[in-house]
C-alpha cells in the first residue's frame, strides 16, 4: 500500500495534481449567518473553495475567522442558532444542502469524516475506546461480522500508530495522553476510508513533538488512500509545511488563495502580509541584552557568572514536589517530585526563557520561584520582594466580574499606603503603559478580548514597580498577531523600567525572540541551558535536538 | 472487590461513630427518660428508684457498649411513652413510611426520567415550555398546601378516597395502597418537578459537549446520539440527586403523615421528641443515619458501574 502512494505522490506534483484531477469537493459562494437580538451576524460571507482529489488543502485565519463554521457547514454539523443564508455544496457530484437527512448522514464518517481541535474533549468519556471506533463500521458497514469487526478496528488503530491495540480496545479515553486521544480520532476518522477528511486544528493542543508525529499520520493516510484533506490551522508554519495550495480567512471572507509558495514567497494582501510578519521569525532577532554578542560568549553559564550585573534571582538544587491525594484514610500521603534538582540565575535586566513541553515542570518551577508551592528543597534567592507572575489563560485567571480599574487597584490596596488618589492615577499611568485607553477603567473584564485582558494582567503585575515578573506562557492563548503586539509590549516595558523576566514556553519560535539565555526542561530537570542563538545553532542535549527539528 | 469490602468497612465505621455521637448527645441533655416518664409530680426518691431500675447510673460506657449490643439484636430499649418495646412499635410504624416511600420513589422516577428526557430533547420547544411552566409551578407549592388541594379534589370532590379513613395493611391491602398512593403524590410532585429540572439541564449540557459534535460526525442518528452517547453520561449527576431525594423520602414526611392521619415514623418521631421518649428518637435517628449512608454506599458502586474514570 505504502509502496504505491509513494509512487503517487512522485509522479503528481502540486501544480500537477490541480490540473489533472476533478474536484471532489466545490463549495459555492456559501454564506452562514447567526441571530443575535433580531440582526444576522454573517460569521462565513460568499466563501467558494474547491478541493480536488488527493490534495491537501490548507484554510488558515485567526480565531473568529470562520475557519470552523465553513468546516461544520460542510459537515453538516452546524448549531441550531446558525443558519445556511446561501450558496451550494458539491461533494462527488451531490448537493449536500439538497440531501435528505438520512442520505446525507450515510455519507458523514463514510466519505466526509472530521478530526476535531480538542482531543481530551472530543471522545466520549464513558465508552471503551474500542467500542468508540467500531461504531463507524457498525453504522457504515453493518454487513461486517463481529469478529471482522472487531479486527478492522485493531487494525486502524494499529496504523494511527497506537501500540498495544488489543489491551488498548477495552481502555478508556482518559486513560490516553491527548496525543494518543488525537491518534484514535484519525483512526476512528479514516476507518470507512473517506474521500475527504476534515482536519479542524488538530495539532493545536499538542505538544510540538507530538505535533509533528501527528502532521506526519495525515500526510500518511493522504498519501496511502488518496483521501483529500481539508486541514484548517491557525499557525501558518503547520500549514506551509503540510499543504500545497492553501487560502486565507478574515472575518467569515477569504483574503487570499494561492498555493503554498506563492502566499509565502509573495503575500499580496495586507492582511496576509500582517499575519506573515507576526509570524515569530527566527532571522530577525533585535536584543537588548548585553552579553548577546556571540563572539564574546563562549558559554552561556560562564559569562553570566562572570558577568558583572547583580543577579535578581538565584535558584540552587531546586526540588519541587506535589503531594497527592492519599488513597485511603490511614495511609500516608505519597509525594511526587515534578522539578528535579533545578539551579539557575537571572541577572538584572535579563529575559531567561524556559521552555518544554506540557508535564516537563516548567509552570511548577516558575510557581515555586514566586513562592506559589511551599513542597520545595533547595534555595531561591530572589532580589525583588514583591515577585509578580502573569499566567497563561487570560480569561481563566482575571475575575470577569470586575471592572478593569478594580483589578489594577488591588495589588495597591493590599499593600497599603496609598491615597484614593495616588491609586487612581498610578491605574490610569499603567493602563496607558500597557496600551489601553483611560475609559478601560470602567469596562468589566468580560467585555475585553483575550490580548485586552493580559494587558491588564501585566498591567496589574507591574503597578508595584516590580522589577521581576514570572512569564508563564503570556502568550499560548493568543492569536498570532495579538501574540506578536504583546510580545512587542512585554520588550518595549522590559527595557523601560529594567525588568527581569522568567519566560515560560513551549514554542521556541517565542522563547527565540524574546529571550537572551534558554533552559531546556525536561521531565522535571533542566537538561540544557544557553544562549538562544547558541541553543538554535547548535543544540548539545538530545531532546534539545528533538524539539528544534520539531520546530516548523 | 478490594473497593467493595473498603466502602462497606468506611460504611460500618461511619455508623458506629453516628451511634457514639448520639450516645453522648443525649447524655448532655438535661432530664432523662427515668424523669419524663415519671412527669413533674416524682420525687427525688421514685426518680432515683427508676433510674437504678433502668440502669440509668450505670458507667456511660457500659450503658453504651450495652445500648449497641441490645440494638444490633434489635432491641432498642422500652419506650417510655407507650410502655412497649421500640423494637414493636418500629415494626409497626416502619411499614407504613416505607410502603409511602416506595410508591412516591416508583413515581418520582417513572415521571421524571421520561419527561426530563423530552423536554431536553426538544429544548425551547412547545412540549418543552409546558413542562417547564409545570416543573416551576410544582417546585413553587409548599407540601402541605399541596397535601390540602389532594385531599380537597380527590377526597372530597371526587371522593376517590376518604380523607383521614387510613386502612392498614393487614386490614386490606388494596385499599391500604388505594388510600397511600395520594400522600404519595403530594410527596412526590415536588420532588418530580426538581429531577426533571435537574436531568432536563444534566442532558442539555451533555449535549452541548464535543464528544457529541464527534458522534453526529460519524453519521449517528440523533435518537441513537441520545441514548447510546448522551445518557450515560447525563445520569452521572443525577443519580447523586435521586439519591439524596430517596433517602429524604425514605425519612418519613412528618407534614404528610399528620395530614393523612399516617401512623409512620415521622408522627412518631415528633410526638417521641416532644415526650423525651429518648430511646425511640434513638431509634429513628439511627435508622435515618443508616438510609443515609446505606445510599451513599449504593450510589458509591453504581458510579463505578457506570464511570469509568472513577475506577482508579
Amino acid at each position: 500500500m505504502s509502496k504505491l502512494g509513494n509512487e503517487r505522490k512522485n509522479n503528481l506534483g502540486p501544480s500537477q495534481l490541480s490540473d489533472v484531477n476533478q474536484p471532489l469537493l466545490t463549495v459555492n459562494h456559501i454564506t452562514v449567518g447567526f441571530q443575535h437580538n433580531g440582526n444576522i451576524n454573517k460569521a462565513v460571507n460568499d466563501v467558494s473553495f474547491q478541493i480536488k482529489e488527493g490534495e491537501i488543502l490548507g484554510m488558515a485565519g485567526e480565531s473568529g475567522s470562520g475557519k470552523t463554521i465553513t468546516a461544520l457547514t460542510i459537515m453538516g454539523l452546524l448549531s441550531k442558532e446558525a443558519s445556511v443564508l446561501g450558496g451550494s455544496i458539491l461533494f462527488d457530484g451531490k448537493d449536500l444542502f439538497r440531501l435528505k437527512p438520512e442520505e446525507f448522514r450515510k455519507i458523514k464518517g463514510n466519505q466526509i469524516s472530521m478530526i476535531f481541535q480538542e482531543p481530551m474533549t472530543s471522545l466520549n468519556p464513558v465508552m471503551t475506546v474500542g467500542y468508540q471506533t467500531e461504531e463507524m463500521l457498525l453504522l457504515h458497514e453493518n454487513q461486517l461480522k463481529q469478529a471482522e469487526r472487531k479486527r478492522k478496528t485493531l487494525a486502524a488503530l494499529k496504523e494511527a500508530g497506537l501500540k498495544d491495540t488489543e489491551t488498548l480496545y477495552y481502555q478508556y479515553p482518559h486513560q490516553l495522553s491527548g496525543g494518543m486521544r488525537q491518534r484514535v480520532m484519525i483512526a476512528m476518522a479514516m476507518i470507512c476510508k473517506p474521500k475527504l477528511l476534515i482536519a479542524d486544528e488538530p495539532t493545536t493542543a499538542l505538544d510540538v513533538t507530538i505535533q509533528a508525529q501527528i502532521l506526519g499520520l495525515i500526510q500518511k493516510m493522504n498519501q496511502e488512500y488518496g483521501t483529500s484533506v481539508l486541514f484548517i490551522s491557525h499557525d501558518l508554519a503547520v500549514i506551509k509545511n503540510t499543504c500545497t495550495r492553501a487560502f486565507v480567512m478574515q472575518e467569515g471572507e477569504i483574503a487570499e488563495e494561492g498555493t503554498v509558495r506563492d502566499l509565502f514567497n509573495g503575500p499580496k494582501k495586507a492582511y496576509t502580509k500582517k499575519l506573515m510578519a507576526a509570524i515569530p521569525d527566527l532571522s530577525s532577532r533585535k536584543t537588548g541584552f548585553p552579553f548577546s554578542d556571540p563572539d564574546a560568549v563562549q558559554n552561556g553559564q560562564a559569562v553570566l557568572l562572570s558577568g558583572k550585573e547583580k543577579n535578581i534571582l538565584e535558584v540552587r538544587n531546586l526540588h519541587v514536589f506535589y503531594e497527592e491525594k492519599a488513597k485511603k484514610l490511614f495511609s500516608k500521603k505519597t509525594r511526587k517530585q515534578v522539578v528535579n534538582n533545578v539551579s539557575l540565575t537571572i541577572s538584572q535586566g535579563e529575559i531567561l526563557g524556559i521552555v518544554g513541553e506540557s508535564g516537563s515542570g516548567k509552570s511548577s518551577l516558575a510557581k515555586a520561584v514566586v513562592g506559589l508551592i511551599d513542597s520545595k528543597t533547595g534555595e531561591v534567592i530572589l532580589n525583588e520582594e514583591r515577585p509578580q507572575m502573569v499566567f497563561q489563560d487570560p480569561y481563566g485567571s482575571l475575575n470577569p466580574a470586575k471592572k478593569v480599574g478594580w483589578i489594577l487597584e488591588e495589588p495597591l490596596k493590599l499593600a497599603g499606603g496609598y491615597s484614593q488618589r495616588e491609586r487612581k492615577s498610578k491605574v490610569l499611568k499603567i493602563l496607558n503603559e500597557v496600551g489601553l485607553p483611560d475609559e478601560y477603567t470602567e469596562r468589566y473584564l468580560s467585555q475585553l478580548s483575550g490580548g485586552q485582558r493580559q494587558r491588564v494582567a501585566i498591567g496589574a503585575s507591574l503597578i508595584r514597580n516590580s522589577k521581576f515578573i514570572v512569564l508563564d506562557e503570556p502568550v499560548s492563548a493568543l492569536d498570532v498577531t495579538v501574540q506578536a503586539r504583546i510580545l512587542e509590549l512585554l520588550k518595549k516595558l522590559q527595557k523601560e523600567y529594567d525588568l527581569s523576566y522568567l519566560f515560560i514556553s513551549h514554542d521556541l519560535k517565542v522563547i527565540y525572540q524574546m529571550c537572551d539565555r534558554v533552559c531546556v526542561m525536561y521531565q522535571g530537570e533542566i537538561v540544557e541551558t544557553a544562549f538562544v542563538e547558541e541553543l538554535f545553532r547548535k543544540p548539545v542535549h538530545p531532546y534539545s535536538k528533538k524539539l528544534l527539528e520539531a520546530v516548523l | 472487590m478490594k473497593y467493595f469490602i473498603r466502602k462497606l468497612s468506611s460504611l460500618i465505621l461511619t455508623l458506629l461513630l453516628v451511634s457514639i455521637f448520639l450516645f453522648i448527645s443525649f447524655q448532655v441533655i438535661p432530664g432523662d427518660s427515668a424523669a419524663a416518664s415519671l412527669g413533674t409530680s416524682a420525687t427525688k426518691e421514685t426518680v432515683e428508684a427508676l433510674r437504678e431500675e433502668l440502669g440509668l447510673n450505670r458507667n456511660v460506657f457500659v450503658r453504651y457498649f450495652s445500648w449497641l449490643g441490645n440494638a444490633l439484636c434489635g432491641d432498642f430499649g422500652i419506650s417510655a411513652q407507650y410502655n412497649m418495646p421500640v423494637s414493636l412499635l418500629l415494626k409497626e410504624r416502619m411499614p407504613v413510611t416505607l410502603w409511602l416511600a416506595v410508591l412516591s420513589i416508583a413515581l418520582i422516577i417513572i415521571i421524571s426520567i421520561p419527561l426530563g428526557i423530552q423536554s431536553a430533547k426538544k429544548e425551547g420547544g412547545v412540549s418543552d415550555r409546558v413542562i417547564t411552566f409545570l416543573t416551576h409551578t410544582a417546585m413553587a407549592v409548599p407540601p402541605f398546601f399541596l397535601g390540602i388541594i389532594i385531599t380537597l379534589v380527590f377526597g372530597l370532590i371526587l371522593k376517590w378516597f376518604i380523607p383521614g379513613r387510613y386502612i392498614s395493611y393487614s386490614e386490606n391491602p388494596g385499599q391500604f395502597l388505594g388510600y397511600m398512593i395520594f400522600p404519595a403524590i403530594a410527596i412526590a410532585i415536588p420532588k418530580t418537578a426538581m429531577t426533571i429540572k435537574f436531568l432536563r439541564s444534566s442532558v442539555i449540557r451533555q449535549l452541548k459537549l464535543d464528544y457529541v459534535r464527534t458522534a453526529r460526525s460519524k453519521g449517528n442518528q440523533e435518537n441513537v446520539i441520545l441514548y447510546r452517547h448522551v445518557l450515560k453520561n447525563a445520569f452521572i449527576p443525577v443519580i447523586t440527586f435521586i439519591a439524596m431525594v430517596i433517602a429524604d423520602v425514605l425519612a418519613g414526611s412528618i407534614i404528610i403523615e399528620q395530614l393523612f392521619s399516617l401512623p409512620g415514623m415521622g408522627r412518631m418521631l415528633v410526638t417521641a421528641i416532644s415526650n423525651r421518649d429518648f430511646s425511640v428518637v434513638q431509634a429513628i435517628v439511627i435508622y435515618i443515619a443508616a438510609v443515609v449512608v446505606v445510599i451513599n454506599f449504593l450510589v458509591d458502586i453504581i458510579y463505578r458501574c457506570i464511570d469509568p474514570r472513577v475506577r482508579v
